[in-house]
Formats: C-alpha cells, structure tokens, sequence
C-alpha cells in the first residue's frame, strides 16, 4: 500500500509545491484597513512589489511616492485633510495584483500608484476600470497603452519612445548597422522587443540575432553564443535588472565585447551590481531621467530623498515622485473627486516635473521624450553628440 | 558545433548545481520517505550565509562556505526534531510542515536581509579559459570539481561507514532496522542535516553565478526537484545524472525554443516521468511513503 502510494504522493508534492510557490512567497502583510469618508485622511493605495526579484523597483516607487505625498502632508495635506498612504505588495506577480485590485476597491482607495510590472498593471487594470479607480502606473509595457483604458495613466515614456530614442542614438548618429537583439517572454520584454524591433524595421535594418529568453533562466550559453557568431557592433537588451545584469556578466565570460543598450533597468545600481561595474562599462542607456544633476529640479529632489531615506536617487524614485505630484494636484484641482471625474482631472493637469513635462493624451501617456546616457566608470552619464 | 559545446559547457554549470538540490532531496527521500519541500528556501539561507560571511565579514570563500553548511544543517536538524513528533504518525502533516518551514525560512530571510536581495562577487577571478573558440569559465570548473568531490564523500559516508549503512537500513526497511536497534530518529536527524548541507553548499557556489534573494529557492528547487524526479527519487546516482541532464536540456532547449525553453524541459520531463514513473534510475528501496 505504501508503495503504490509514491507516485500519487510524488504528483501531490509537486502541486503543493507549486501552489507554495504562488502564494507563499511574499514579506508580512503591509498595513490596510481604514476609514474613509468626506472629511478623513484621502486614502491613496501604493501597490508594487516588496518582495521577489523585482522588489527593489518596488522599494524605489515607494520611497519616490512617499517623498511626494510627505511634502504635501507637511504643507497641510489637500483642502485640509491628510493624504493617507498604504502600500500593498504585488510580489511582481500579476494574480496577486488583481487580488490586490479587489481589496483596493473594497476598502475604498480612490487612487493607487504603482505598479512598476507592466504585466501587473495589465492585469489589474480591469477591476480597478470597473471600480472607477484612477491609477498612474510605473511601467513602459505599450501593452497597458493598448487596454485604451480611461483610468491608466503612465509616469513615465513607454518603450516605442524608450526605444525610438535608442534606435535613432545607434542607427542615425552612431551609424551602426550589425544590431543583435536579447530580451525576455514577460510583459515588459516583449514590449521593448516589439518596439525596438519596429524602430529598426523603420530604419531599414534587420537585426542580426534576435534571441529570446524566459523570465527565470539562469544560463545563457546558447543564445549569447549565436549572437557571438554573429558579430553586432551592439546588443539590445530587453529584460528586467536582475536578469539583464547576468546576461551581461554572462556574455563578458563568452567574451563578448560589444556594448549592450536597453532602457530603464539598465540604468539601475542593481543592474550595475549584477553584472558587474567592469562588465556594464560602456551600456549605452535610454532614460528620461539620466542622473540627479540634470536639473535644479533634480538636485533638489535628490537631496532630499538622500535625507529622507539615507540613500541615492534613481529614475524610478524620480518618476514615481513625479506621479504622485500629478496624482495629488489633481485631487487638489478636482476638490478631491473620485473616479471618471478624477481620471479627468489628472489628463487636464500639466506638470513640470522631474521626467520632463507632462501633457496627458487620451491615451494616458504624459511623455513622450527620453535621453541617451551610457555607463562610465560605474555611473550613467549624458551621451556625448 | 561551436554553439553545440558552449551551450552544453553552460548546462553544466548549472546541472551541477541541479544535482547537488536533487541529491539533498533524495537523501531525505530514500531515508524518511519525504520530500522536504523547505529544501529550496534551506538553500536561499545558505547562499545568503555563505554570500554575507564572504562579503561582509571579509572571510575567504572556502571558510565561508563551511560556516554557512555548518549553520544550515543546524536548520536542518532543527527541522527534523520540530518534525520527529510526526515520524510513521502522520505523513501529509510533515509534509505540509516542511513547506511552512520553507515560508518561514524566506520570511526570516526577509527580516535580516531584506527583500531586495544582492549581487556576489566572483570569488575566482581569473580569466576564462579559452580552447578552441569555446570559453569555460574557471568558477564553473571550480564548482564542477567541488560538486564531485561532495558526490564521492556522500557516497563513500552512505557505502563505507556504519552510520551510512545504518541509514541504508532505514531507508530499506524502518522496522527492521529499529529491531537491530538502529536510532531512526537520529537516522532521520543526519539525513536532514546532510540534505541541508548540500542546499548550503548548492547555494553558495550559485550565489556568485547568479543572485542572491529571499524567493531565489524557487527556481532552483523546482528544476532540482525536477532532477531528483527525473533520476529516480531516492536514489543518489540517479540524482546526478537527473541533474545534468536538466541542466543541459535546459540549456539547449533555450536555445532552440527561446521564449518556450521551461515548457518543452517540462513537456520532456513529464514524457519520461509517464513512461518511467519511478524515475531513470528509479527502485523500489523505499518503502515508507
């Protein structure tokens, strides 16, 4: 009996297994749960991973938010009342952000910020458009662009500016012609992909690898040895901090020597930390927010998230900041209006913010510009020409 | 060809790592008849142990690692001892009582490291070596040839010293054994603390290929199960060979499949699974389960 109970035993491992892996992977519970109403605090929800492998983006969000609606707090709040800030975690995983969805909408938040997983933000965004519940998200997924809908507001370019920029950086003004591509079957991946690959396409150019990876692979021998073969003056790269790090320290141990050129994540310490300072040397980045002397803005902002947090700034502290300054004027400019009527107020807003300046379209992207940086001893600085 | 040798010196790598994970499931496996589902976030702390004494404390990489197995198969005898009270009692709830210490483990992990995790630096920093347009790197050697020296020491303790015969006994017969008067718990006790060990040790050498964060276990010990499956479950030759052979499939699959790679290794698996339920090397040693 006991035996021919192994194998059923072994398939009910696996499935609990897998079922442990889907949920139980997350940090304590963040805190929920408060009164709303005409007069107490203005319930915004922050939802972004705060665990996973993505959980430092999630930490950056958070802090950039948290600057923000601190400042406002500290200057009385909006019409009186307090501004309330929750953070749930999403673990970067999309079922857990419609549950999060649910919850928000439940406990009456009449905002959210966040998140910065594309895929999440896609995920969600049809609970949070049935609850009219307006939501500046982080990521630069075109596919959260496509759901057209009236609630989603991004913080920042999508990846058709991110990649445009860079394409027209190689192409035009450095003139290289051998491009390989490198990028990963998630959300944000498949966007740059797509995107890249089009402003190439526009150009005339085909690239000479185009190699895709899965979000969890480890080892990237195969795919980076065909792009060896093929010899590209530059590598595009298309994959989160964490897996965009190993692919370039892999590719320095292939002795690969072409630069590699993404978008946001390959401006991140993370990405710098994985691969390595010495193997990231030369990445030439495409970014709205390239380092925190850009502007008298920037600096400020830099300082006192440095206060705030003992730590550096970055472009997603900075990006999310940005968005919660939109978020918040608008409340202010609405008299703290809720759904359609918020969603409105937030396209109406025109903010000079850190990214540049925000005009919102009806299709909930504010800006649509982004600057060529490369990596230089460690650090992102502006691309010469 | 070039393509061919590089990817499968890059599955390599990797299916070491694979068979040590498989090898700490099997162990307690063929000894207990469970499968100890904390085993992947056992080897989360020990990448982040090994990782911190080496980086923090500034200790030598080797002397790193033995503190860091040293303190996971402290977890691992801990573990077992909170689980004893259930031996031959009730299966499901050890079971599930591994996998909350899995969940604990990552929260712990949480708590003094926090979520975001961090890069390792290489502690071999020569050059790779290159031969014939193909380039290994030395770490991967070094990881090759430490996961074979822990191969021919389990397999020497498990063959060659009463202890490892007294488990041998366990694993083939509980009953029989305790009526010669072999100690099934302590049996157990050094199972746990050896599988633990190998997390540890399967941890740390990977914390510096890839990176080091509380959910890491996930990805690693699914495949490492995988391994440990795909060998037989409870056998240890088995699980090395199952481990290499998922470290490579992996490897080539990815090239060939792309963005589909983690199905079609699946896909294969469950293939061979169907028509070899107890695994390649699969025997019916275990008796418990």
């Amino acid at each position: 009996m006991f035996n021919l109970s192994r194998v059923r035993l072994s398939a009910l491992a696996a499935g609990a297994l897998t079922a442990c892996l889907a949920t139980a992977c997350g940090a304590p519970g963040e805190s929920e749960e408060s009164g709303s109403g005409g007069s107490g605090p203005i319930k915004i929800a922050v939802v972004n991973a705060q665990s996973g492998q993505l959980s430092s983006l999630g930490k950056w969000e958070h802090k950039g938010v948290k600057l923000a609606v601190d400042e406002w707090n500290k200057a009385g709040g909006i019409n009186g009342r307090k501004i309330q800030l929750d953070v749930f975690d999403d673990q970067g995983d999309p079922t857990v952000g419609t549950n999060i969805a649910r919850k928000i909408a439940s406990q009456k938040y009449i905002a959210m910020l966040g998140t910065a997983e594309s895929a999440v933000t896609i995920a969600m965004a049809p609970v949070l458009r049935q609850y009219e519940i307006p939501n500046i998200a982080s990521g630069q997924s075109p596919g959260m662009v496509a759901l057209k809908s009236p609630y989603l507001f991004l913080n920042g370019p999508t990846s058709t500016t991110y990649d445009e920029t860079l394409a027209k950086h190689l192409v035009d003004t450095e003139k290289m012609k051998k491009v390989a591509l490198i990028t990963n079957n998630g959300a944000y991946g498949k966007g740059e992909h797509d995107a890249f690959a089009k402003a190439l396409g526009d150009r005339g150019l085909k690239p000479v690898a185009d190699e895709v990876v899965t979000i969890d692979q480890k080892d990237f021998s195969a795919q980076l040895t065909k792009i060896r073969q093929a010899r590209p003056e530059v590598i595009f790269l298309g994959a989160e901090e964490v897996e965009s790090g190993l692919i370039v320290k892999q590719a320095r141990d292939l002795g690969i020597t072409a630069p590699f050129a993404g978008a946001a994540p390959q401006g991140t310490p993370v990405f710098l930390d994985t691969a390595g300072a010495e193997n990231a040397e030369g990445t030439i980045v495409s970014s709205p927010y390239l380092s925190n002397d850009i502007s008298e803005d920037a600096k400020k902002f830099a300082a006192a998230y440095q206060a705030a947090f003992n730590e550096e700034a970055e472009m997603h502290g900075a990006k999310a900041y940005d968005g919660a300054q939109i978020m918040l004027t608008a409340l202010k400019n609405s008299n703290v209006a809720t759904g359609r009527k918020l969603a409105d107020a937030i396209r109406a807003v025109r903010h000079q913010g850190l990214l540049g300046d925000f005009v919102y379209d009806e299709t909930g992207v504010g800006i649509k510009a982004t600057s060529i940086g490369v990596i230089k001893g460690g650090k992102l600085v502006k691309a010469e020409g | 060809m070039q393509v061919f040798l590089q990817t499968l010196i890059g599955g390599l790598s990797l299916g070491a790592i694979y068979a040590l994970v498989a090898m700490g499931f099997s162990l307690v496996y063929r000894t207990m008849g469970l499968v100890n589902f904390a085993h992947a976030d056992v080897l989360m702390i020990g990448a982040y142990a090994a990782s911190t004494f080496y980086m923090s404390t500034k200790l030598p990489f080797a002397v790193a690692m033995v503190l860091s197995i040293a303190l996971t198969g402290l977890i691992g005898l801990f573990i077992e001892r909170v689980l004893r009270p259930l031996e031959n009692k009730d299966f499901t709830l050890m079971l599930i009582g591994t996998i909350g210490f899995g969940m604990v483990l990552q929260a712990v992990a949480v708590l003094i490291w926090g979520a975001t995790g961090h890069a390792v630096d290489n502690p071999v920093q020569a050059a790779p070596i290159e031969l014939f347009g193909l380039r290994v790197r030395t770490y991967d050697l070094v990881v090759l040839l430490i996961v074979a020296v822990a191969v021919v020491l389990l397999v020497g303790f498990l063959q060659r010293t009463k202890r490892g015969a007294a488990m041998q006994a366990v694993a083939m017969d509980h009953e029989a054994a305790t009526a010669v008067g072999i100690h099934v718990g302590r049996s157990n006790a050094i199972a746990f603390a050896i599988g633990a060990g190998l997390a540890a040790l399967a941890g740390g050498l990977v914390g510096p290929l890839l990176y080091v964060n509380p959910t890491m276990g996930g990805a690693i010990g699914i495949k490492g199960f995988a391994a440990a499956m795909l060998g037989g479950c409870g056998n240890i030759p088995g699980a090395i060979v199952g481990g290499l052979a998922i470290g490579v499939l992996d490897s080539f699959a990815a090239g060939h499949f792309q963005g589909y790679s983690e199905l079609v290794v699946f896909l294969v698996f469950t293939v061979i699974i169907m028509i070899k339920p107890l695994g390649l090397f699969g025997e019916m040693t275990v008796s418990r389960a």
